[in-house]
């Protein structure tokens, strides 16, 4: 981390999340920040808590206990409609497009532009998505078919238009090539990046460590439910993160017996 | 229209694609190809019992009969279709209209004449106003159980078809409540129930003007915004064809006159001679048939325009991601199934104006027409997928073989059998089309 | 969220409110469901009743009271179940309505023939069983209603009276209905010699299913159609139909001959108007006090042939032809037509001012 980016307030602060189903601590006092135009990868293996963490942020999934601050002010998430008022967009693992509507109204679901007659604007609509895919991918021409019909990379296209349209400052990305073909990561890859560039804030939660060394510039590492702790990936290596996420211990703890054993 | 019908797979072959082209130039230019089909089958259904029944189906008095026996299932058809969008059902429909149809009988009939005097002109106005409130009123109510206590809606309806079916019977118990209001009688139809010659003339005068606009705005507005525009002659020939349907329904309807001991007593109301030859009255669009129309504007209206209908298809096609988008969808299911008790408060009104009394068993079984109706129209029963003007075409299909079949004198137990299988085939040859044509 | 959960709350709290309003008003004594009737002070002797569909206006206006007399008359106290026109629901009914510890039970049946397992059940335990109305294919059966045949038969006597020849619609009842068939066979007494003569000519014909009046009055639209207005008379086996008829034929401004049978309010309303010919009356009082009756005896171990009032009934299925032959109490029904209205008024069927709702004061004489 530079001297630079510690000086400024965190674009996003979750601070002291807990969240428990019945006993299970699924989220045990975690926390974790972002700053502007940074990746931040959030990692971890089946169950480690990563999703649940994150969906406090998105809205989707109440906080027990903790604290959510967006450029150092305390703010309160509670739905998915607050986290969009605050500039919080999510792409989720599972895409959440509605397979049956067009593109333009996939991006505009749930906050459609309407007329000076409180009538729906599909021209404007389709108007916007043009411009946003364009700047995104302009091969993509299918602006009036079912997302069903669409590819994966596309449909994940659609749903990064959907966050940069609305002016996403920070964004959180849930596995975002999963159910992608080599190309169409990469292509997602290349989106990620200019956004970056773009100064907005991005977390992403992946278990593919090498998406998340290629992208993110710090990596919170987390197991049953705990922080194990934030690196900087150019601190680091591949297989010190991977001792992180499967024995919970930091580099400077881990032994290199340990580090050996991880690949027997 | 943003609910477009599935598109040709990526990866044709060359010969797919030529065999295919006429196909994808009608989808290119927006036009629905599943309801030019529906179009098609309904006017070879109309050629076939013309000839079968020895020329009288195509007549304009039958005609008239077929539509105005097609408004109540229909009314409510345009309401299921967003009901079923929505991955729901209702199967109370046609108790409602049971226990609505009473109340509003009973209102005009008992209660209202004494406070106002019998043939108050506010009578059918406030029965009405009363009747759509009851509908909404009991659609909130189903729908607030379905969507906050997340009771499925197939049993809160199911539950709704024995409940309202009791009530209807305990409103009156269990009597025939006849004749209705003077003034209320004319929805239902029947002799004096419809809009004239003039009448009838301006209102497809103004719905020619209405699609011309239409199209010239929606040229407009792709023009402003740079998107591929239809053909021209493509747009006139809409234009034109449209046009035809339109006046030719209304010519039909004024080829339609009243029956000689009716017209003597509008010539002798009017003051008018009684002529040798006999006086031709025409009737012009039965009233029924005027509110059908309206009610399939609004309702298409609602599903296209409107951010509730975006939103009931959003939900239908993805609930989860609905949700997450932001949409409030247990309110938008209320809401949903408030506007089907709305229409059912429409079709009650008109059943009973038609039927001219109110029976405690008006509507049974018409939860199954209203639902046959949608799904013949194309409404997909997994959600998501439905059009309006498919569901109004799905029940004129089903009235069109019921009545030809009385016409040819086909016992009520095949009829029964042929819209059965009907129904089954529609299904089954859109599930095909679909599987086909969405890879 | 929490605003609208308030209102959902409002909305219930309504609904309740209603329910519990028109419940005040259910003075019937019937249950909703199956056989869980309450059961009276009468001791050993019980009489339960298993309506098919409670749903008609008649069972709770006028069999139910007389039938209910006559059975706590005679000592006994009445139980009963509604099936709501379910084959199934009335076979539950009568099981459940044995098990209440009814000794005699009276069965007014959805259908003739499904209903018999619950029949044969019931004779095994030596309970005797009343068909009520309907007829219930069964010997050992008690069949107590009014002579459908007759009902046929007087209303066609009436309609053909006025139009000894010409075009006929006939508009019958539900199929599964073995009454639908016995009208057409009384009314096919009447005009079948007419009809082979070509005098008349029937037009248009076909069951009703449920005895619907909307669908009854879109049959008659369509015959109506197919002959281009050229009908002189319409039969309708039932009131219910005939309003739905009489519709279809204002629409057209014909005013032919219409029957039905019932008796309904509206029905005889009509007859006082002139817009529907005759409505046979069946005395429903009658039939629920001779059932009542029947049963008390049937109940002190009477056998089926010492009722009073006795005679056998033949029936013969048409699919099958087999006969069955039965005990049976048959009414005589009434036609009411215009020139004697005043019976239904004498007998409190109906008050005068519904029955004159619209008529030119001294058009008719039971409107002064």
């Amino acid at each position: 981390m530079t001297s630079e980016m510690t000086a400024r307030a965190p674009l996003v602060e979750l601070r002291n999340m807990s969240v428990s189903f019945g006993g299970v601590h699924a989220v045990n006092d975690v926390t974790v920040d972002l700053y502007p135009g940074e990746i931040v990868g959030i990692v971890g293996g089946n169950g480690a808590g990563k999703s649940t963490l994150i969906k406090t942020l998105s809205g989707a999934q109440r906080a027990d206990s903790g604290q959510i601050f967006i450029d150092g002010e305390p703010v309160s998430i509670n739905t998915p409609r607050d986290a969009k008022a605050l500039g919080v967009e999510t792409i989720y693992q599972t895409l959440a497009l509605a397979d049956n509507l067009d593109s333009p109204s996939n991006m505009f679901l749930g906050r459609e532009l309407v007329t000076r007659w409180r009538t729906l604007d599909d021209s404007g609509m389709e108007d916007a998505a043009r411009k946003v895919m364009t700047r995104l991918n302009p091969k993509f021409q299918n602006f009036k078919v079912p997302v069903a019909s669409l590819s994966g990379g596309q449909r994940q296209g659609v749903a990064i238009a959907r966050a940069v349209h609305f002016n996403a400052r920070i964004l959180i990305m849930d596995e975002p090539t999963a159910a992608l073909g080599p190309a169409e990561t990469e292509q997602v890859r290349g989106l990620m990046r200019r956004l970056q560039q773009e100064g907005i804030g991005i977390f992403l939660i992946s278990h593919d460590i090498h998406d998340v060394f290629d992208l993110a510039g710090r990596i919170s590492v987390m197991l049953q439910g705990k922080l194990v702790g934030t690196v900087n990936k150019d601190d680091v290596t591949m297989d010190e993160v991977l001792a992180m996420i499967i024995i919970g211990k930091l580099p400077e703890e881990v032994t290199k017996t340990e580090l050996e054993q991880l690949h027997g | 229209m943003s609910v477009v019908e599935a598109p040709p797979t990526q990866s044709d072959t060359p010969e797919q694609s030529t065999r295919r082209s006429f196909g994808s130039f009608l989808r290119d230019n927006e036009i629905d190809t599943r309801m030019a089909g529906m179009i098609a089958l309904l006017l070879v259904i109309w050629v076939g019992f013309h000839f079968l029944s020895g020329g009288t189906f195509l007549t304009p008095r039958n005609l008239w009969n077929l539509s105005v026996q097609t408004s109540t299932v229909g009314i409510m058809a345009t309401g299921m279709v967003l009901v079923i969008v929505s991955r729901n059902i209702d199967l109370s429909v046609g108790s409602m209209v049971g226990v609505v149809g009473m109340v509003m009988a009973i209102l005009q009939f008992e209660w209202l004449p004494p406070l106002m005097g019998l043939g108050n002109q506010w009578i059918w106005i406030i029965t009405i106003v009363i009747g759509l409130a009851l509908g909404a009123l009991i659609g909130a109510f189903q729908g607030s159980i379905i969507a906050y206590a997340g009771v499925p809606s197939f049993i809160v309806t199911l539950g709704g078809l024995l409940v309202w079916r009791g009530f209807a019977w305990l409103t009156a118990s269990g009597r025939t409540l006849a004749p209705m209001d003077a003034t209320f009688q004319l929805l239902g139809g029947g002799s004096r129930g419809s809009l004239g010659e003039t009448g009838s003339w301006v209102v497809g005068g103004v719905a020619c003007i209405g699609i011309v606009a239409l199209l010239v705005l929606g040229r407009r507005r792709r023009r402003k915004f740079g998107f591929r525009l239809r053909p021209m002659w493509l747009d006139v020939t809409l234009g034109v064809f449209g046009c035809a349907v339109v006046l030719g329904a209304v010519w039909v309807t004024n080829s339609y006159y009243l029956p000689e001991s009716i017209a003597r007593e509008v010539a002798e109301e009017r003051g008018i001679p009684w002529p040798q030859g006999g006086l031709q009255i025409p009737l012009g669009i039965p009233y029924p048939v005027l509110i059908l129309i309206g009610v399939t504007l609004v309702m298409g209206f609602i599903a296209n325009r409107r951010r509730f209908g975006r939103n009931i298809y959003a939900i239908g096609g993805n609930p989860e991601a609905a949700e997450l988008g932001g949409i409030n969808t247990r309110r938008t299911i209320v809401k949903t199934f408030m506007t089907m008790g709305i229409l059912v408060g429409v079709s009650a009104a008109v059943s009973i104006a038609r039927l001219n009394a109110a029976v405690s068993g008006l509507g049974t079984l018409s939860e199954l027409y209203v639902i046959a109706a949608a799904v013949i129209g194309g409404t997909s029963l997994s959600g998501g997928i439905g059009t309006i003007p498919g569901a109004i075409l799905g029940a004129l299909v089903m009235q069109s073989l019921q009545s030809g079949m009385v016409l040819l004198g086909v016992g009520a137990p095949m009829q029964d059998v042929v819209l059965g299988v009907v129904l089954v085939t529609a299904v089954a040859i859109d599930a095909t089309f679909r599987r086909r044509t969405a890879r | 969220m929490k605003l609208l959960n308030r209102r959902f709350l409002a909305l219930l709290a309504v609904l309740v409110i209603v329910v519990a309003a028109c419940g005040d008003d259910d003075t019937t004594g019937t249950t909703a469901d199956g056989g869980t009737g309450t059961t009276g002070a009468g001791g050993d002797c019980v009489v339960g009743m298993s309506w098919n569909n409670y749903n008609e206006e008649r069972w709770a206006k006028h069999d139910e009271p007389a039938m209910k007399a006559a059975i706590e008359a005679g000592g006994c106290s009445y139980i009963s179940s509604d099936a709501g026109s379910s084959e199934e629901q009335q076979i539950t009914d009568v099981e459940n309505l044995i098990a209440d510890g009814a000794n005699v039970v009276i069965i007014l049946a959805q259908n003739t023939q499904a209903i018999l397992p619950a029949v044969e059940a019931a004779t095994a335990e030596g309970i005797p069983v009343i068909a009520y109305d309907r007829l219930i294919e069964d010997a050992n059966t008690f069949y107590v209603s009014f002579d459908n045949v007759l009902v046929g038969k007087l209303m066609a006597e009436v309609i053909f009276d006025l139009v000894p020849s010409g075009n006929y619609i006939i508009v019958k009842g539900n199929g599964a209905d073995a009454n639908s068939d016995f009208l057409r066979e009384g009314i096919e007494s009447v005009i079948g010699d007419a009809v082979a003569a070509g005098d008349i000519t029937i037009v248009g014909e076909d069951y009703t299913d449920n005895w619907a009046p909307d669908l009854a009055q879109t049959h008659v639209e369509q015959w109506l159609t197919q002959a281009d207005n050229d009908v002189q008379a319409v039969v309708s086996e039932n009131d219910g139909m005939a309003t739905g008829a009489a519709a279809a034929l204002a629409a057209q401004g014909l005013s032919i001959p219409l029957s039905g049978q019932d008796a309904d309010v509206a029905a005889l309303n009509r007859v006082a108007l002139g817009t529907q010919s005759v409505s046979v009356w069946k005395d429903a009082r009658e039939l629920g006090k001779a059932a009542g009756t029947a049963a008390v005896a049937l109940a002190g171990g009477a056998t089926l042939a010492d009722v009073e009032g006795t005679a056998e009934f033949v029936y013969t299925n048409k699919e099958s032809g087999v006969a069955t032959t039965l005990v049976s109490i048959l009414l005589v029904p009434i036609p009411i037509t215009q020139d004697n209205l005043n019976l239904v008024v004498d007998a409190n069927w109906i008050t005068v001012d519904e029955l004159c709702a619209g008529v030119t004061a001294g058009s008719v004489a039971a409107c002064p």
